[in-house]
């Protein structure tokens, strides 16, 4: 196992990282689906990480992983539906 | 029965099932009203009946509230009552003015009995279902906070667990949110926003911690369950409860003048309202099937079993049906909404009353449960009140549909006494179902006293 | 693995996988079902945020520019941050440093304190401008579901502050710390809420 970084660390450094993507994404001041899709799909990740790595959940049954992955899909997924409307 | 001063809750259970009489006797009258408007006038009319109706359902609720808590706090706390006399005098005390009340209601008009009352004093009458006069409403306050104070003492005296916390927590908040029932702003928006909080965080709120404590307490006794997974369940259902049901409040400011926020914390909040209901009927069912032992009293389970079910579809479902805004922006205020009330009521309030006095009266009458014989016929009422209270409710939601399709849909609505005219046979059939609950609860009061003579001894 | 009631768990014994596979998740199994409660609350919510905008994009769009985003992408920093906090007390209480963990739950909890402060000058800023519930609907949004997740963030410091406490009093061993990890369980839901809240309110658009 590689001892030179905590997995738990490289994850923080990860999540930290994704959310300054996020931030830049919306300093630079882009709109549109691209731009919608990629900063929810962050938010996907993000939260998985936390609920698998953070929350450890990685080492339970899938019913509990299934929980949070459903919310999580039928959340953003909506989300992601509500602005695809509102593009002609 | 463990504890000698746990009889005390004998007379409050005798009390409620009368008052629950009574209240079925007016809902009866009021019904026929529906349909032959001057059935009774000018003795009874509608206002009264209705008022009647309701006021004697809160009371005989409170009466069944405090007969289970005499009865459940000494076998929970493990010690007998701190003072079973001075819950002997309230039960007289609140009998008295309740009947007092009751009796104010039918012989003066309501006018007359607020100037008698000293409503000019303090304003706080002519509010549903907080009509009472001023005096009756300071009598609720001191009985309630005797009654407080003596079930408290005994649990400080006591062991303390889970249930009695959940229960005293439920006690208190009924009484701290009856408190508003004092509180009568001019601004009839005010009014309405502060009636909410005695009414709505009553029945949705507080009431439901007294609904899990009670339900919880018979589970316990029934199946053998162990303690500590029912205290879990417990925790889990009063969290859910209280996080839906206090913003859920919203669901009822939605067109009375309050901001628009309303619309969606109402609508949001209250739509997860059910699922602590539905948790209650899954604990139940759950609890049941891990039953460590028979226990011989069978109708007490089906009574619980019943709660869960009944308050989940009558609460949760019929609830649910029309607490989104922008659904209730059509049914506000139909019968949409007295079909709600009336399976809510039922499953939720009346049940666990009955759930608890089916499981103690024999108790308190020393057997463990009553004759075979007698449980059958308890079981006949069970599903007589129930089926007809399901009726009911399907009788008033399709008149309350049909009253929305006419009068609040269309380019040309008709008036509301038009629409009225034409959800007649709904009202006749709701009549029909009620006189059917009418059977449901004599044979309910028969069976205490039918073929127990053989019935086993406590065990 | 010491067992008891909340915390069963078993061996799956499967020849691909030896890892230990827990039956419920870490900590206390009640906070998960109250987790999960306040998943469903938010989830709607975000949801009816989305729905509501797609009614008035250009209300919408427009008022979230006048929102502080730097502050909101410092804040989902801080959170993170408080989180890895705890999964390290997590790890320290797993190896018995009761110390170490009370020290790990401090600095996370300092954290939620910095996250109270900067959310406190952005409601400050808002409040001042005389916005309200009523402004519009996105500030009733965005000001209902921040002073809610506000006030999640309060909730899951007082639980910090308990586990804690607990902690240096040597209440918790490598073998007993269900109250640990069921303490961090709630803090890390603070920020996985905050991980959607803020490109929802702040970012997209």
């Amino acid at each position: 196992m590689n001892k030179l970084i905590r997995p738990s660390t490289l994850i923080w450094l990860v999540l930290m990282l994704l959310t300054v993507a996020t931030y830049a994404i919306g300093e630079a001041g882009v709109g549109g689906t691209a731009m919608m899709l990629t900063v929810l799909g962050i938010a996907v990740l993000k939260v998985q990480m936390v609920a698998n790595y953070f929350m450890e959940l990685r080492h339970t049954r899938w019913l509990w992983r299934g929980i949070v992955l459903g919310w999580l899909v039928s959340v953003t997924g909506l989300i992601a539906i509500a602005y695809l409307t509102t593009i002609k | 029965m463990q504890y000698k001063s746990q009889a005390v809750a004998k007379p409050y259970f005798i009390a409620a099932i009368g008052l629950f009489l009574g209240q079925i006797l007016f809902g009866l009258i009021m019904g026929y009203q529906y349909v032959v408007g001057d059935f009774l006038f000018p003795a009874i009319p509608f206002n009264v009946a209705r008022m009647v109706h309701t006021n004697l359902l809160i009371v005989w609720i409170l009466f069944g509230f405090m007969g289970s808590a005499y009865y459940l706090i000494p076998e929970e706390a493990e010690t007998e009552l701190f003072s079973p006399k001075l819950a002997w005098l309230m039960f007289w005390v609140f009998l008295v003015a309740g009947a007092l009340t009751i009796v104010g209601y039918l012989t003066v008009p309501y006018a007359t009995l607020a100037s008698m009352t000293g409503n000019d004093i303090l304003a706080t009458m002519g509010r549903e279902f907080l009509e009472q006069p001023l005096p009756t409403k300071v009598g609720i306050v001191i009985v309630a906070l005797v009654f407080l104070f003596n079930i408290s003492m005994t649990v400080l005296k006591g062991r303390k667990t889970s249930i009695s916390l959940v229960l005293l927590l439920g006690l208190w908040g009924l009484a701290i949110f009856f408190l508003f029932s004092f509180y009568n702003p001019s601004n009839l928006v005010l009014d309405k926003y502060f009636w909410w909080w005695t009414v709505h965080l009553w029945v949705e709120g507080v009431w439901e911690l007294i609904l899990g404590a009670m339900l919880a307490f018979v589970l316990i006794k029934i199946t053998g369950v162990d303690r500590e997974v029912i205290e879990k369940w417990l925790y889990i259902i009063i969290a859910m409860t209280l996080i839906t049901g206090i913003i859920g409040t919203g669901h009822h400011y939605f067109w009375i003048g309050t901001p628009e926020y309303w619309q969606w914390f109402g609508s949001v909040f209250s739509a997860l309202e059910p699922i602590p209901f539905f948790m209650m009927t899954v604990f139940a069912f759950n609890m049941v099937n891990r039953r460590r032992r028979e226990h011989p009293n069978k109708v007490a389970t089906l009574w619980a079993l019943g709660t869960g079910v009944m308050s989940f579809l009558g609460a949760g479902v019929w609830g649910f049906l029309h607490t989104l805004a922008p659904v209730n922006f059509y049914t506000h205020g139909t019968q949409i909404t007295a079909a709600h009330g009336h399976m809510a009521f039922y499953g939720a309030y009346v049940m666990v009353n009955l759930t608890m006095i089916s499981y103690a009266m024999p108790m308190l009458r020393g057997r463990s449960a009553n004759s075979r014989a007698s449980q059958l016929m308890e079981m006949w009422a069970f599903w007589l009140m129930t089926i007809s209270i399901v009726c009911i409710t399907l009788f008033l939601t399709a008149a309350g549909i049909l009253q929305i399709w006419l009068q609040r849909m269309g380019t040309s609505p008709m008036s509301f006494m038009d629409a009225q005219d034409q959800i007649r046979i709904f009202y006749w059939a709701r009549e029909f179902a009620g006189l059917v609950f009418l059977v449901g609860l004599v044979l309910y009061i028969w069976s205490f006293f039918f073929k127990n003579s053989e019935a086993q001894a406590a065990g | 693995m010491v067992v008891n009631f909340n915390y069963m768990n078993i061996l799956i014994n499967n020849s691909r996988c030896t890892r230990q596979i827990y039956a419920t998740p870490p900590g206390d199994l009640a906070i998960w079902f109250f987790i999960f409660a306040e998943l469903l609350a938010f989830g709607i919510f975000f949801v009816a945020y989305a729905f509501a905008r797609a009614h008035n994009v250009a209300l919408f769009d427009e008022s979230q520019q006048h929102l502080n985003r730097t502050s909101g992408a410092i804040n989902t920093l801080v959170l993170i941050t408080g989180s890895y906090f705890m999964v390290r007390a997590v790890e320290s209480i797993k190896q018995g440093y009761a110390n170490q963990c009370a020290r790990w739950i401090g600095a996370a909890i300092g954290f939620g304190a910095l996250f109270l402060l900067i959310k406190s000058f952005e409601f400050y800023s808002k409040f001042s401008d005389g916005i309200t519930l009523s402004t519009n609907t996105f500030y009733m949004f965005y000001l209902s579901l921040t002073i809610f997740h506000f006030m999640h963030v309060i909730l899951g410091m007082v639980i910090l502050v308990a586990v804690m406490i607990k902690a240096k009093q040597g209440g918790y061993s490598a073998e007993n710390h269900t109250g640990v990890e069921t303490g961090a369980a709630y803090w890390h839901m603070v920020d996985l809420l905050w991980i959607i809240l803020f490109p929802l309110i702040y970012v997209i658009h």
